[in-house]
């Protein structure tokens, strides 16, 4: 099953599959806001909270990859 | 020597006797006599051998109701062990078309991407039958590591697409409360499910013959402005003993034909009261006539004119067991069940109609014979 799932970073891993070692790729994130729905895009060092209402929760965006499921 | 007089049971068994075998009792709290009896050797000297042109004699079929969704017919002269078979592959061993594998692009709705991958699975498809049947085969799942859309081919996949996104909509009353007049698609329906054919399924499914489903207004989910779906399915053939949602009934299951024998006459109040312990019309009330109150010892003499409790259709009881909670029907009533007439109940899910799944079933269950029988064969050579 190709679903998606946590995988446990190996010792000395390659560039695939690691956001941590490369700084410059992926500085920038968009989340959702929790309390207008707006879209945020937070640079690396803002401060946690919505440009258009303040609002302090930000949630994580669905990922866009397919996702596979058997119905059952 | 004068020959001696043989036993009684040496004779061939009455009418009577043979009722009396085929008859499961039914008393105040228990059941009796429940397995069937008409096997070699119960009763000395009589063969009950199974034989097929006996089982032709005594078999037969009777339609009560047919139905695309529902059948229900008699079988009478057939064992318990034959018709749970055909009950039991009704259920789980008919195959049937239905969603598999979903895969998701996008579903910000509030129902989890396992849930609607779960409901989805569960909604029943209809087709064209020759493509259903005939050009659709098994598919082989791809071993865990390959590709998912590995061993799929217009002969063993159906695909199907569900893109739906909820909007405002700006031409509904600004008070509106209903969900489905304020927004677009604030309901997601299985009629929102689209076909898309591909190679020769484009022949086998065409027109009104297309991949449907059975029910176009079953809900699949409820969204809100900014929620979206978008996903396409992989439809395979499945049978009942592996995921339910491939099991081509609602329900199949019998019951035996009821039998009440009023052993002696219920007159006047009581017969009105004991009409009211069955269901409607399983029992009618009738006058007792002048030639049966004539009769000498029949329990009806100087009551000509009341009014008598008759059976008038058992097959309609659920066999309560009411009557025999009250005193006065005690030792004049019977209740019991017929061992050899089973009422069949069908229920299709809609991909077959409901007397040709029963017609599928007993090809599967000769298909399983002519298997044993080559088993056996094997066996002694
Ligand atoms: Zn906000």
């Amino acid at each position: 099953m190709v679903r998606e799932g946590y995988q446990p970073p190996t010792a000395g891993a390659g560039p695939r599959g690691s956001t941590h070692t490369g700084h410059e790729v992926r500085t920038q994130m968009t989340y959702i806001c929790g309390d207008c729905g707006s879209r945020v895009s937070l640079a690396k060092d803002a401060a946690v909270a919505c440009n258009q209402c303040m609002g302090r929760v930000l949630y994580k965006e669905r990922t866009k990859r397919m996702v596979q499921f058997e119905a059952r | 020597m004068a020959p001696s007089k043989k036993a009684s049971w040496t004779n061939a068994p009455d009418a009577e006797e043979l009722e009396k075998r085929n008859t499961v009792g039914i008393h105040k709290e228990t059941v009796t006599h429940n397995t069937s009896v008409d096997f070699p050797g119960h009763v000395p000297g009589e063969d009950e051998a199974f034989s097929l042109d006996r089982f032709r004699d005594g078999f037969s079929v009777d339609f009560h109701q047919n139905d695309p969704f529902h059948a229900s017919f008699s079988l009478m002269g057939i064992d318990a062990s034959l018709s749970n078979a055909f009950r039991r592959i009704l259920i789980s061993e008919i195959p049937t078309l239905a969603v598999e594998n979903v895969f998701i692009e996008i579903n910000t709705s509030v129902v989890q991407d396992e849930v609607l991958a779960h409901r989805l699975g569960l909604i029943p498809f209809k087709g064209g039958k020759e493509g259903l049947h005939n050009f659709l085969k098994w598919h082989k799942k791809p071993e865990p590591g390959e590709d998912a859309y590995k061993n799929s081919y217009d002969w063993n996949t159906v695909s199907l697409e569900l893109n739906v996104k909820c909007t405002l909509n700006e031409d509904a009353d600004p008070r509106e409360d209903d969900p489905r007049k304020a927004y677009h698609n604030a309901h997601v329906y299985a009629r929102d499910i689209v076909f898309t054919p591909t190679g020769a399924q484009e022949q086998y499914f065409a027109g009104d013959d297309a991949i449907a489903p059975v029910h176009p207004d079953i809900l699949i989910a409820k969204m809100r402005p900014g929620q979206q779906i978008g996903l396409t399915m992989h439809m395979h053939k499945g049978i009942g003993a592996d995921h339910a949602k491939f099991s081509p009934v609602a329900t199949a299951s019998y019951r035996l034909m009821p039998i009440i024998k009023i052993t002696r006459p219920i007159l006047g109040a009581d017969a009105e009261k004991f009409q009211k312990c069955f269901p409607d019309g399983v029992i009618a009330l009738d006058k007792v006539s002048a030639k049966e109150a004539a009769q000498k010892g029949s329990g009806y003499e100087s009551h000509v004119g009341e009014t008598k409790a008759v059976v008038a259709d058992p097959m309609r009881d659920t066999v309560s067991r009411e009557c025999l909670r009250h005193p006065e029907f005690e030792g004049k009533v019977k209740l019991g069940r017929r061992r050899d007439h089973f009422i069949f109940s069908i229920e299709s899910s809609g991909q077959w109609d409901s007397d040709e799944l029963f017609m599928e079933s007993v090809k599967h269950m000769k298909l399983k014979c002519k298997k044993l029988e080559q088993q056996v064969m094997d066996m002694v050579r």
